[in-house]
């Protein structure tokens, strides 16, 4: 037994709800688990009380009992615990506190009271195994996301932890980024580390575990191994389940493939039907509201260029969106795609080259200007709060801008459920609440052009299809949405035209399968196609080699 | 940042004595030799374009000093004040620039501070670029749906829209990074350090020639 947690019930100080609630269940060595569950499910409290910062960081009200290899975590404080399960937080910036990453990965090892020798000795390891060498000397500060994702799991491995848990690590990372997260962890437990990996985006992670737990409301509802508790209804968790497990059950087939080999091995083996498959892609390829391109253009971009600190990051960007379009930005980190998003609400300007949204000359046009046609919705809403209430939260920019209009602020309150929570405080909202204050913040002007910042990042799977509706609605209005994304499922079900961008500059334009198609930019941006493109490929060769006709009904 | 083989605490030592003396300096001979001297240890250290950068801030505090002086006293008060700011900048950005936050951390534990004191000193240091970055992101947040924060009377207005999320989001960051530091083992008795500094003969010729120095200027 490596952690055990009997009847545990906790809520946080000040909350009647209970985080988790009588809570039993037993993570054994060497396991590796996939903790599930819509937002404030009590994951991260898990996580937490696993380690003992609930309840001895978060006070609160704490029952039950949390033994970790033996301990009892209410009778020993955190630094008796740490040694024993480490736990690698959602939030890079936020457990980067030493001036070098040497110094960051040394910190817990002085913590540990080891020798200077030892800790050379196992700062050498982790440096090797997390392929950490080129940075050791670096500031955490100027790492990426994904450096500093790996620099702060780096830290936690050189504690030597039988338990390693991770609170979503998948968030902010890119499709190579999480790639080579997925390649860390199987080293990671191959070393016979127990892993607990809390995450919304179970595809990333799915065929690596042994277990999957779903978490409701803070109480266990399913256990047991990923394909078991995927067969079962899971519609009430909020769950964001794997793309073919989807798709199977979109076309009503009770299997749960995760992989497109697994998937394949399904459709022939229990003769279904490729063919129905075929026919439910393409009925569903047609996206609500594609490119009416004949209404004009909202954005017309020719020969961008931008520089940031003399290293070009826009490298000659030619772009034209129609109205009612929804295009998705996509790319790996740093290859452009926010420095592209900010230009086109004029709060950056080229350095070259001309860029027209709305026939506005960018150049030309104050930020305050084009706010009035350009909505952004940020990825972090908590950037923008700050007012009493949400409704003067929203109305702000409205008012600001002029352009408040009642009639359509209160539709959009009412379409963002927003209504009820109009005289609360946007800061004591949930992350989900908080994210549609701030599209209804974006929206209230109604502009004719709405950027979403990865906005599916750390959502459930209600919140995702809300936003899908949204969307949709959106582009039936005739406003132009853009996606900025790593969400390449979302991103292929629900925009009609994809754009990639590599060091700058853009170079895959078209419909999501054309853009899969193309293997060299998906390859040089960094992208893998979605998995139900990938099926479909892998379907339509088994056709042209004429196997298929074994499986046609 | 650049190495060096002192110990952070007869550097310390040293910036202490160097401050002293410069504030009883009443010449503005005496200051500009050493302003002089401490710019000749600057292109020696190959700082010189770091301490430019430095210059645009406090270039402008000197400035300020200047004219304030000159306006209330006189001309050769307003050098003075200017250079004594000049001086003792550059005496703590040469200090900054040669010791990492974690020897000086360590110096200070050894010479008594409060290990929980001087850890979350050193620690929130590196939380200023992180507070840099998201100011940076709620500057453009608010500008994008109009709020001018960015310059003029109205950006006063508006200034709870810059101060209140980030006030916030500080909150919340120093939270979770509490958190993060005891997951750690931030509060364990009996820490051992990687590097344990270490005073040479030649650290305590520094300390004894400073303080003496610092001692004799007094006095006279």
């Amino acid at each position: 037994m490596t952690l055990r947690f009997e009847n545990v019930s906790y809520r946080y100080p000040g909350t009647d709800a209970w985080a988790i609630h009588d809570l039993d269940l037993t993570i054994h060595p060497d396991e590796s688990v996939l903790v599930a569950g819509a937002s404030g499910s009590g994951k991260s409290t898990l996580c937490r009380a696993s380690i003992g910062l609930v309840p001895h960081f978060h006070q609160g009200q704490f029952m039950g009992r949390v033994l970790l290899e033996g301990l009892d975590t209410r009778q020993h404080p955190v630094y008796q615990l740490f040694r024993h399960a480490g736990l690698v937080f959602q939030n890079p910036d936020a457990q980067l506190f030493n001036h070098s990453v040497e110094a960051e990965l040394a910190y817990g090892l002085e913590s540990l009271g080891l020798s200077s020798f030892d800790i050379e000795e196992r700062l050498a390891r982790v440096e090797k195994l997390l392929g950490l060498e080129s940075l050791i000397k670096r500031s955490p500060h100027t790492l990426s996301g994904g450096e500093k994702q790996r620099v702060a799991l780096a830290a936690i491995l050189a504690l030597r932890p039988r338990i390693l848990l991770l609170d979503e690590p998948f968030t902010h990372l890119d499709p190579e980024g999480a790639e080579e997260l997925r390649t860390t962890l199987r080293l990671i437990r191959s070393e016979g580390i127990a892993l607990i990996i809390v995450e919304h985006r179970l595809h990333e992670i799915i065929t690596d575990v042994d277990r999957l737990i779903v978490l409701h409301q803070g109480e266990r509802k399913i256990d047991g191994s990923p394909h078991a508790v995927l067969s079962r209804d899971t519609s009430p968790y909020g769950l964001n389940l794997p793309p073919l497990v989807r798709l199977f059950r979109a076309l009503g087939w009770g299997k749960t493939p995760f992989t497109i080999e697994e998937a394949v091995r399904e459709i022939d083996a229990n003769h279904l039907s490729p063919q129905a498959l075929l026919n439910f892609q393409e009925q569903n390829s047609i996206v609500v509201g594609s490119p009416p391109s004949t209404l004009g253009p909202v954005v017309e971009a020719e020969d961008l260029w931008f520089h940031y600190k003399d290293r070009p990051v826009l490298r000659g960007v030619d772009l034209k969106l129609g109205q009612g379009e929804c295009v998705a930005l996509i790319g790996r980190n740093g290859a452009g795609k926010t420095t592209l998003a900010k230009h086109l609400n004029g709060l950056l300007k080229p350095d070259r080259g001309s860029l027209k949204v709305l026939g506005q000359d960018t150049r030309r046009t104050s930020v305050s200007k084009l706010a009035r046609h350009v909505g952004f919705a940020w990825q972090n809403p908590n950037d923008q709060l700050f007012r009493t209430s949400v409704r003067e939260e929203v109305l702000t920019g409205p008012r600001v801008l002029q352009a408040y209009d009642p009639g359509w602020c209160n539709r959009l309150f009412e379409r963002l459920g927003l209504t009820p929570l109009l005289d609360r405080s946007p800061f004591s909202l949930s992350e989900g609440q908080k994210k549609r204050v701030s599209f209804a913040a974006a929206l209230a002007p109604q502009p004719g052009l709405i950027i979403f910042d990865e906005p599916t990042a750390g959502q459930d799977d209600p919140f995702r299809r809300e936003l899908a509706e949204l969307i949709h609605e959106l582009q039936r209005d005739g406003r132009t949405v853009i996606l900025v994304s790593h969400d390449l499922e979302f991103a292929a079900r629900h925009a009609s035209r994809w754009l990639i961008l590599a060091e700058g500059q853009i170079i895959a334009d078209g419909s999501p399968d054309a853009v899969m198609a193309n293997h060299t930019a998906m390859a040089k941006g960094g992208l893998r196609p979605t998995q139900r493109f990938q099926l479909i490929q892998a379907l339509k060769e088994t056709r042209k080699e004429g196997k298929i006709d074994r499986v046609l009904p | 940042m650049i190495g060096s083989s002192l110990d952070p605490r007869s550097k310390l030592i040293a910036l202490l004595a160097a401050t002293c003396i410069l504030m009883t300096f009443h010449g503005w001979l005496e200051l500009a030799i050493a302003f002089g001297i401490l710019i000749m240890v600057i292109l020696l250290l190959r700082l010189g374009l770091a301490w430019l950068g430095l210059l645009k801030g406090l270039g402008f505090a000197a400035f300020t000093f200047f004219i304030i002086a000159g306006l209330a006293f006189d001309l050769v008060t307003a050098i003075m004040a200017a250079l004594r700011l000049l001086t003792i900048g550059t005496a703590f950005f040469l200090f900054f620039q040669t010791t990492s936050p974690e020897a000086l951390s360590n110096a200070l534990i050894k010479m008594g501070a409060p290990y929980p004191f001087v850890f979350v000193l050193t620690a929130s240091m590196q939380f200023v670029h992180v507070l840099i970055r998201r100011v940076i992101s709620i500057r453009d947040a608010q500008r994008a749906r109009g709020i001018p924060v960015e310059s003029g009377l109205r950006a006063f207005r508006y200034f709870p829209a810059l101060a209140g999320p980030l006030l916030i989001q500080a909150f919340h960051l120093a939270d979770e990074l509490a958190e993060a530091m005891e997951a750690r083992g931030f509060g364990v008795p009996g820490r051992r350090f990687r590097y344990e500094p270490l005073l040479t003969l030649f650290d305590w010729a520094i300390i004894v020639v400073s303080a003496g120095a610092a001692v004799i200027v007094i006095l006279i």
